[in-house]
């Protein structure tokens, strides 16, 4: 199993990284926020306790005479002793005394008391300076007129001691007259100290936590999700693989989360797999056999018809041509023809109904029936008959055939035959146009038994045509599901110039002309066609 | 192809719609299966039927084959098209076509 960190790892811990944080970036502002507060608040509350102690020791009404004379005095010089002492005891920055002019703008000194530490000298006397902050003029100016203290802190920052924070009181003379401006700026020197440290603090323990969460998170991740989902992934590609189900190492992972599920699900998955695929593969090659089977019989089927032209070369009496074009599934069409003896000639055209094995296997039983009692020189009507009664025994099936078959007699002409169900043929006698063959109307064979059947008789005289074809040809269908029909059929001969055309030309021709008609819809029945024509000949009578 | 039935006591009235092929022949003859037992008389309303099949007629024949021993059986409102075929084979001489 790999030990490094995969990309699922990856993800998690960078999203409680991240979270990690966010979350102390929070709480060190929310204690930098807090704790500046508190301490800014204590350091005000300070800077004017400061400011009330040197109120007491200004002797207010003289200030003004301080400024108006610029001269100093004993009291002067003693309160400035004071001042000053007060710096240091304090450890303030600066405690001044300054009259302000009319837009607070210009501050003229009376008292400056510096502390040593901060390296500025004091201001003397009536030293005049544009110093307000323009920040807090109108909060000065609210002081001076009003006399309250003011809401917002005053603060300042330098280079060289950090933030400052300045109170500013007024200073009455004893006629209650604002006379002059006393501030205290103290340097917030601890501030700066204790609330990096704090925050440092925050971030150390943060960092410390969210370290050993990490480390514990990991081995956690590891442990249950990452190690487990490596297995069922290394497990799914084995299976995609080899495809052997193998459930032990899924069955390892015993979980009651969805990792267990989902190992569970993967392990039915193989199993279901590897079964489908069993089934199928039997599924498949049954199909093959069946396929193999179908595809031989419909080759038995057609190796059965007579498919050598010409039939019988030595013969000159009737030139004779047969095709078969089966559709996609194996039918049960068949023609047939075979010298009874040296002056017989027997055709047979038949359908047997439905279609696929059953079809062909009666097809092929019907076929060597007829063969049978015509060649044993029975007359048409009686072969029909004696075939029908043979069918019907055992035909639960509940098959039929329409069947024609017609017995020429080569020394005469003289045509017998008999029609059971089948499609009329066409004929083209004495130079006429073709037309339907006159024939009496006779049950199908298999339907039901002891059907008779009436046979006629014609004369064929040399130049004669004769057409046999099953219903695949009249019943081909264009897209719109219209039929080729009867009377398209009887058109093509005899609108077709056919006369100097071969029997095979002939029907090639029909062929083509009903795939035009069907214009590439499937051919749903097979297309059987029979063209027989009888030769001049001079051995024998023409019945000129 | 639709098959419509409707069963009225021992009646059986068969209404059929469209083509009856090679496609649609089995289904006819499951229908048929199913319900001829007890039938003494089975008509067919062909009124609507377009074409029949040699697969048709098989079914066709073997409903007239049962109903021979249970009862009759009649074929009606026949088109053109098919009463041609049933003259061709030669089925109008074993049916009852009305």
């Amino acid at each position: 199993m790999r030990e490094k960190i995969s990309g699922l790892s990856v993800k998690l811990i960078a999203s409680v990284l991240l979270l990690s944080v966010l979350l102390c970036a929070a709480i060190s502002y929310m204690g930098y926020r807090e704790f500046t507060t508190v301490l800014e608040d204590e350091y005000n509350r300070s800077a004017y306790e400061i400011a009330e102690t040197a109120k007491t020791y200004l002797n207010p009404d003289r200030l003004t005479y301080y400024l108006d004379t610029g001269e100093t005095d004993p009291e002067y010089l003693e309160i400035q002793d004071k001042l000053d002492a007060l710096v240091l005891s304090t450890n303030s920055y600066i405690i001044y005394v300054t009259r302000l002019s009319d837009n607070y703008t210009t501050s003229t000194y009376i008292f400056d008391s510096v502390h040593p530490d901060t390296g500025f000298t004091r201001y003397e006397l009536g030293y005049t300076a544009q110093d307000m902050d323009p920040a807090y003029q109108e909060e000065v100016e609210q002081i001076m007129t009003t006399g309250e203290r003011s809401a917002v802190y005053f603060y300042s920052y330098t280079q060289a001691s950090g933030a400052h924070t300045t109170a500013g009181i007024p200073v009455e003379n004893s006629a209650g007259e604002i006379v002059a401006f006393l501030g205290v700026e103290k340097a917030m020197t601890a501030l700066e100290n204790a609330r990096s440290t704090y925050v440092w603090n925050v971030l150390g323990i943060t960092v410390l936590a969210v370290a050993l969460f990490l480390v514990v998170y990991i081995g956690f991740l590891r442990r249950e999700v990452v190690t487990p989902i490596l297995t069922i992934a290394g497990e799914a590609q084995r299976f995609a693989e080899d495809n052997v189900a193998r459930l032990d190492q899924l069955e390892q992972i015993r979980k009651k989360d969805e990792i267990g599920a989902l190992a569970r699900v993967i392990g039915k998955m193989e199993t279901d797999i590897v079964q489908y695929v069993e089934n199928l593969t039997a599924v498949t090659a049954e199909k093959e056999r069946i396929g193999a089977e179908l595809n031989v019989a419909t080759q038995i089927q057609a190796d059965m018809l007579p498919r050598i032209f010409p039939p019988f070369p030595e013969r000159n009496e009737f030139d004779i041509y047969a095709t078969m074009t089966p559709a996609k599934e194996v039918g049960g069409d068949f023609y047939d023809f075979f010298l009874v003896d040296e002056d017989h000639l027997a055709v047979v055209m038949a359908d047997v109904s439905g279609k696929g094995v059953p079809a062909a296997l009666f097809m092929v039983i019907a076929k060597t029936l007829i063969k049978n009692h015509a060649q044993a020189g029975l007359a048409p009507n009686r072969v029909f008959e004696t075939v029908n009664n043979q069918l019907c025994e055992n035909n639960e099936a509940g098959m039929f055939v329409t069947a024609f078959l017609g017995v020429l007699e080569l020394s005469t002409g003289r045509f017998t035959y008999v029609n059971a169900g089948h499609n009329p043929p066409l004929a083209a006698l004495g130079g006429e146009a073709y037309d339907w063959l006159p024939s009496k109307r006779g049950f199908v064979l298999a339907g039901m038994e002891n059907v008779r059947y009436r046979q006629q008789e014609i004369t064929l005289r040399p130049g004669d045509r004769l057409f046999l074809y099953t219903d695949g040809v009249t019943e081909a269908l264009d897209k719109d599901n219209a039929l080729y029909s009867e009377a398209r059929l009887q058109a093509f001969f005899n609108g077709a110039d056919l006369a100097d055309k071969t029997l095979e030309e002939q029907l090639a021709l029909l062929r083509g002309d009903i795939a035009a008609f069907a214009a590439g819809a499937d051919q749903a029945d097979d297309i059987t066609m029979l063209l027989l024509k009888i030769n001049e000949t001079d051995g024998r009578d023409t019945h000129g | 192809m639709t098959i419509t039935k409707n069963l009225d006591n021992s009646a059986l009235r068969i209404t059929l719609e469209g083509r009856l092929d090679t496609n649609t022949a089995p289904q006819l003859e499951a229908e048929l299966k199913n319900s001829l037992t007890g039938v003494t008389e089975l008509d067919f309303d062909f009124s609507g039927l377009e074409y029949i099949s040699s697969a048709g007629l098989r079914v066709l024949l073997a409903a007239q084959k049962v109903m021979n021993k249970q009862g009759k059986m009649t074929i009606g409102h026949v088109n053109e098209t098919i009463m041609e075929v049933f003259e061709i084979t030669g089925f109008v001489d074993i049916l009852t076509i009305v």
